[in-house]
């Protein structure tokens, strides 16, 4: 076998979908940490007017954009489907007539190909994100994923092996961010707006609560912050005062950034870990990032995050996590089905 | 060699591989099993058992619509995958259309109808004229008892078929007259039908986009109704 030694090892390609929510994506990666190409066709345009992605719409775009998307990923990464070792989609969570397109093309791919078919939890593919945007990055370590419809603590430990500390009990961080824009009048997606908008206000000017910031309690409520932040909106309103939304943006982000930072860092120390990285849409959010960077360094921790596009749903995050999972043979068949509220939690692995 | 038929339209899963003339198999399903769990497995099993490799496909035939909008985009997502990657034509076929060809009955109106919600189905009417099937309305959204009340003011008499005459079997047999309700193996799709019409469509030289294809919703979403309804036409 002296000749495969001098053969130059092939790359393991991965090939994702990830059509979850408002994006259809497709990428390929290599050895689960270069990324060839991340084709991402975004509906954010079409969702606009509606001040929020609409399901069925979300699904209709998907069946459209799906197989050019898939088509242009394998062009862009120089690849065709006799390359790809693993194929990966997104099976929950998320919308569950999104969902499907995906998996449908998926298992059909699969089975026409022979390709074996690697079902990605789009969660645990946001915490991956940064194994991409970070190549010397290896767990352990904590992720903190915040995103539209999430808030997770999670400890990984290894590769395919994950502990959920906690996650929020009401809105996501995101959700609180996209209902205060809307109210503020700003537009879909109120995340950057809401951002920019802070960055000019003083954080200290309104007293929003923190909610369930005790020691070692590791789930979250926005919930609460979000009322307060509606009521002085509305108080103010009915009594034709003049609000400084540069003031009103920035104190809310405070808080919610406070209570996102604080239990990162507590969760990190019990868990003995000393790296942390950020997750998810809201993961692109300058003053948390600022923030948890600032914290991190103080405490002697090491902090990773994505790069803004890979911080948006991609598919080049679904295939870092399936070519993970491909090493230890974690298949799906194609009874595949889409799971719209699988859960991020305790992961055991046999090897 | 035969082509693929894929039926996803309604509650019932059906898959079939036909030649020309001949149809090779069929699985036909009507549990409360998602489509997502048994399309995959059941063409997986269905070449198998007709011992055909996927390889030898010459086509995929795919019912496109109109019917539920889940449904559709499942069967259509399998077919235009299988088309792209094993690089064989597709052709989407109307689903109402395969109903009415899988029951070549002349000096009959054949009318499946398939639910449309709050007592509404897509509607449309056919018939065998000389061998050939023709389409006397294309599919409409109708109100179901204005349909049936229509129906029966025909001279001919009307087979009623698809989920909405099993739905409304009541209403059918209240208003009598000339109106027939399908028989069991008839009342449902088919995907041998799809297969059938299909066929037909490839052999016709007829390519559809593998890329672009979408269902035929005949409706749009309901928050674009809505929206417009607030904000007026705009186009
Ligand atoms: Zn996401």
């Amino acid at each position: 076998m002296e000749n495969t030694q001098q053969e130059t090892r092939k790359p393991c390609l991965t090939l994702a979908l990830e059509t979850s929510c408002d994006e259809t994506s497709a990428a390929v990666v290599a050895d689960g940490r270069i990324v060839l190409s991340n084709i991402i066709s975004s509906q954010i345009p079409v969702h606009q007017k509606y001040g929020g992605v609409v399901p069925e719409i979300a699904s209709r775009k998907h069946i459209e954009n799906v197989l050019p998307v898939i088509d242009q990923a394998l062009q862009a990464a120089g690849a065709s489907l006799t390359d790809i070792s693993a194929i990966g989609v997104t099976y929950g969570p998320g919308l569950v007539g999104a969902l499907l397109v995906g998996v449908s093309v998926a298992k059909a791919l699969s089975f026409a190909s022979g390709i074996p078919l690697v079902g990605v939890n789009h969660l645990e593919g946001h915490i991956f994100a940064n194994f991409l945007a970070h190549p010397k990055l290896e767990p352990p370590f904590m992720a903190l994923v915040v995103s539209g419809g999430h808030t997770s603590l999670v400890h990984v430990k290894g590769y395919n092996e994950f502990a959920l500390l906690g996650q929020t009990r009401d809105d996501a961080a995101g959700e609180a961010f996209d209902k205060v824009a809307r109210v503020m009048k700003l537009p879909y997606p109120g995340g950057p707006y809401i951002d920019a908008l802070a960055a000019k206000g003083n954080p200290e000017a309104i007293a929003f609560p923190r909610a369930l910031s005790g020691k070692n309690s590791f789930e979250f409520s926005f919930s609460g912050l979000k009322s307060a932040v509606l009521n002085y909106l509305n108080s103010a309103a009915q009594k034709q005062e003049d609000i400084n939304t540069a003031d009103v943006a920035a104190s809310f982000q405070a808080a919610v950034i406070d209570v996102l930072v604080n239990k990162s860092l507590q969760a990190a120390a019990i868990c003995g870990v000393e790296q942390i990285v950020l997750a998810g849409g809201v993961a692109a959010n300058s003053g948390l990032k600022a923030k948890l960077g600032y914290e991190c360094q103080q405490a002697g921790i090491s902090f990773f995050y994505p790069d803004p596009i890979l911080c948006t749903d991609n598919a080049a995050m679904i295939a870092c996590r399936a070519y993970y999972q491909h090493q230890i043979g974690d298949y799906a068949d194609l009874h595949l089905n889409a799971k719209p509220s699988l859960k991020l939690g305790a992961r055991k692995v046999g090897t | 060699m035969p082509i693929l038929a894929i039926d996803t339209a309604t509650l019932v899963s059906s898959v079939a591989l036909a030649t020309e003339d001949t149809l090779l198999a069929e699985i036909t399903l009507q549990t409360k099993k998602t489509h997502s769990e048994l399309l995959m497995p059941h063409i997986a099993k269905l070449l198998d058992m007709a011992q055909v490799a996927k390889t030898d496909l010459k086509g995929v035939a795919v019912s496109i619509g109109p019917g539920s909008f889940t449904g559709l985009r499942i069967g259509l997502s399998t077919a235009k995958t299988l088309a792209y990657a094993l690089q064989i034509p597709l052709a989407g076929v109307p689903t109402l259309a395969a109903m009415a060809y899988g029951c070549p009955v002349p000096g009959v109106i054949l009318a499946p109808m398939l639910d449309a919600q709050k007592g509404n189905v897509y509607q449309a009417l056919f018939e065998w004229h000389q061998g050939e099937l023709k389409e006397i309305q294309p599919a409409v959204v109708t109100e179901v008892t204005a349909a049936l009340e229509s129906l029966s003011q025909q001279e001919r008499p009307v087979l009623v078929m698809g989920e909405s005459a099993v739905m409304y079997c009541d209403k059918i047999k209240q208003i009598g007259k000339n109106l027939i309700l399908a028989a069991p193996h008839v009342v449902i799709q088919r995907a041998s039908s799809v297969a059938g019409l299909g066929y037909k469509l490839i052999k016709q030289g007829v390519r559809h986009d593998v890329m672009g294809l979408e269902p035929l919703y005949i409706r749009r979403s309901e928050a674009e109704v809505l929206w417009e309804c607030r904000h007026g036409v705009a186009k």
